[in-house]
């Protein structure tokens, strides 16, 4: 080992200590007690090989959950990528791009509560504003939280709200980045706007929603703080997600450590097969 | 420098009174040290995150004047504060004392992180059960061994709000809110208040829909619980239990007097949307803040028994990883002691009434129409059952009960689903 390696190694010392001792033993560790009947309180624990995993393919309340978590992940994809994008093309210039930047990216500044809690508020049934000027313009009210068929839509719909700024400047950058002479060319050629968009803007802007996709797709499956602050997973499980399941077994219903790692590791290998299929699907390059 | 009258004082002291003198010096000078020595610093959790925490503080620093022991409070909403009591105390990084839950208590001491509490020792400090309501006094104990000393006694209560129902009618010759006597008088008063987007009766705080601990109310009311007898099977698949089950399921679907789900039912009360309402004792406080004209009654009888929900908070004691340090468990139970002498201050300011039955007479909290009608139902009290699956049970009943109220269930196959999972709880 060259003395460059090991200055090397010896800088990258501090991290990869950290990183093992916060990631990576935790993880190894949760995967230990995904084979135990492990349970805080309980003064041993054993090993029973796959139980809990073969428990979750009888857990209807996981298949729920799982399935809730898919939907999300996929009826939000689209929004979280066209509604930013748009609001990226239209910021990109004019006079009051930087406030309007400003404004657009103040709900993320906000915590997840904070916005939970703002929310329920508005959509309150009986005595929120949503609802109440809905009833002034003679629609009937709806408990839009309350209500299976529309309580996800909703969760997606503050979601959206609550990080279109983040990813607004994401895009922004993106956009920045694409050569003026390419749209000065294509205007040369006759191009309109919207060719412009398809021919040039969408293709080079190919890493960044691959980005956006795949960060957007890992923290969906990892969705909480919403629906824990907005709905409970209600009504009844309509709007239950793995990590809530995953929480309430590990630290409301008995301290289930064994069974809520278990729960862990199942949405570990969902969120892998994504990602990687998401890379195999949107890699590559486009060369002007 | 000596002077000769010194030196004769020297002469005339014998052995005996030197050694006595020398002793007593020494002692003097041990107790000034004692003395000058700070008192103890203790730590203590609780999830007073309320109204009720302001108060608690208040009384704490009063405590610390009168005392010297200083208290260090750690305060976190009470799932969190739980969570974080079964990490920490194994560990050894529990606090001195702990406020919990009487349903806590099970699970608790099942796991080993509370310390149990020996007769001699509480009658050392001055704690007698018959100094208080039996309902509470026998929440800290499990299996037979004490674990913790209750303080106070959230319950439920109902609240009428006098607009709404002189609005719909429903007030006596005297001005006053009629009160419901039974079940059938409750859904058709109700539905004399309910139109548009106002409601005739909730109950819950912020979610009917989804509100175990009124769910649990109406089943004690019928004589029904989460468990059997045993405390093995549940218990939710009894006739009673699908009776209450299918009435949970009736007030917002058949008879259309409910609010939906998860509606706010403290600000549509507040706000004039919300006629008679069963909710937690500790929202009192907060409605006359809000100066909303209400009239306070005990439970009505629903069911068959007027049973009302209470679930009294307790102080415990987390064990200690090795033997317990004498002197911050002495100024933990000292606090203990001297908040049970003042619980009549701690009632007054947080509204919650004591488990001790000392300050129930005094005139201040019996003069309080809301206190005195909190006292008047204490002997209908019950606490949920003494198993350490309670909690765990309590959560998974909170989806499928919600499922009911929103019609996405019938009652009986969500009683049913619900059973299967409380059978399936580990041991």
């Amino acid at each position: 080992m060259s003395r460059q390696t090991r200055v090397a190694y010896a800088f990258l010392a501090p991290g990869l200590l950290l990183f093992a001792v916060y990631r990576l033993y935790p993880l190894l560790e949760g995967l230990r007690l995904s084979f135990t009947n492990a349970r805080l309180g309980r003064a041993s624990e054993q090993w029973i090989g796959f139980a809990n995993y073969t428990r979750l393919l009888e857990d209807d309340r996981f298949h729920v959950s799982l399935w809730n978590t898919a939907f999300y992940t996929v009826a939000s994809t689209l929004p979280i990528l066209a509604v930013p994008l748009a609001l990226a093309l239209a910021l990109n210039r004019g006079r009051l791009r930087t406030l309007l930047r400003s404004v657009f990216f103040f709900p993320f500044t906000l915590s997840v509560v904070t916005v939970g809690l703002a929310w329920l508020w508005l959509l309150d049934p009986v005595v929120g504003p949503f609802n109440y000027y809905l009833r002034r313009l003679g629609v009937p009210a709806r408990s839009w939280l309350a209500d299976p068929q529309t309580a996800m839509w909703t969760i997606i719909l503050t979601t959206v709200w609550w990080v279109t700024g983040y990813y607004l400047v994401i895009y922004l950058a993106g956009l920045q980045d694409i050569p003026r002479d390419l749209y000065e060319a294509a205007a040369l050629d006759g191009a309109s706007g919207w060719r412009s968009f398809w021919a040039i803007t969408l293709p080079l802007l190919r890493p960044v929603l691959l980005f956006v996709v795949v960060t957007h797709v890992i923290g969906s499956f990892q969705l909480f703080g919403q629906v824990f602050v907005l709905t409970g997973g209600g009504p009844g499980d309509a709007t239950r997600t793995v990590v809530q399941h995953l929480y309430e077994a590990a630290f409301q219903n008995f301290f289930q450590f064994g069974a809520a790692s278990a729960m862990a590791w199942v949405l570990f290998a969902v969120i892998l097969a994504f990602s990687v299929l998401q890379f195999r699907l949107l890699r590559g390059h486009t060369e002007y | 420098m000596d002077t000769s009258d010194n030196v004769v004082e020297r002469r005339s002291v014998s052995r005996r009174a030197f050694v006595a003198g020398a002793a007593s010096v020494g002692v003097a000078a041990w107790a000034r040290r004692g003395a000058a020595q700070p008192k103890a610093t203790i730590t203590y959790w609780n999830g007073l995150t309320g109204a009720d925490g302001k108060v608690m503080d208040e009384l704490i620093d009063r405590f610390t004047r009168e005392t010297g022991i200083r208290i260090e409070q750690q305060r976190l909403p009470w799932a969190d504060l739980y969570a974080k009591l079964q990490v920490a105390v194994p560990a050894g990084e529990g606090p001195d004392l702990a406020l919990i839950h009487t349903v806590e208590v099970p699970h608790f001491a099942s796991d080993g992180v509370l310390e149990a509490i020996d007769d001699a020792t509480t009658a050392a400090k001055g704690f007698r059960g018959e100094d208080y309501l039996p309902a509470t006094w026998q929440g800290g104990t499990f299996q037979g061994k004490r674990y913790s000393l209750p303080l106070d006694v959230p319950q439920h209560i109902m609240y009428l709000n006098v607009k709404v129902m002189k609005d719909a009618g429903l007030v006596g010759a005297d001005g006053r809110p009629r009160v419901p006597g039974s079940r059938d008088e409750l859904v058709t008063m109700a539905k004399r208040i309910t139109k548009a987007d106002t409601f005739g009766f909730a109950i819950g705080t912020v979610n009917p829909g989804r509100y175990t601990w009124g769910f649990h109310n109406l089943l004690w009311q019928n004589g029904a619980n989460i468990y059997a007898a045993d405390l093995k099977r549940a218990g939710v698949t009894d006739p009673a239990a699908l009776e209450v089950a299918e009435f949970w399921e009736a007030l917002p679907n058949q008879h259309k007097v409910a609010p939906p789900a998860n509606t706010n039912c403290r600000d549509a009360f507040i706000a004039g949307r919300l006629g008679m309402w069963i909710a937690g004792s500790w929202n009192f406080s907060g409605l006359r803040e809000a100066k909303v004209d209400f009239v306070a009654v005990p439970v009505p009888r629903l069911f068959k028994q007027a049973v009302v929900w209470a679930m009294p908070h307790q102080y415990s004691f987390p064990k200690p990883k090795g033997a317990a340090d004498r002197a911050r468990r002495d100024a933990a139970w000292a606090h203990v002691r001297w908040m049970t002498d003042n619980v009549a201050e701690w009632t007054l300011k947080a509204g919650q009434v004591s488990a001790s039955r000392k300050a129930h007479a005094d005139p201040r909290i019996t003069g309080d129409p809301v206190l005195r009608a909190l006292l008047a139902q204490a002997p209908n009290w019950q606490v949920g059952q003494p198993t350490p699956k309670w909690v765990a049970a309590e959560n998974i009943t909170r989806p499928v009960i919600e499922a009911i109220y929103t019609g996405q269930k019938p009652a009986k196959a969500a009683m049913e689903d619900l059973a299967r999972q409380i059978n399936a709880l580990p041991d």
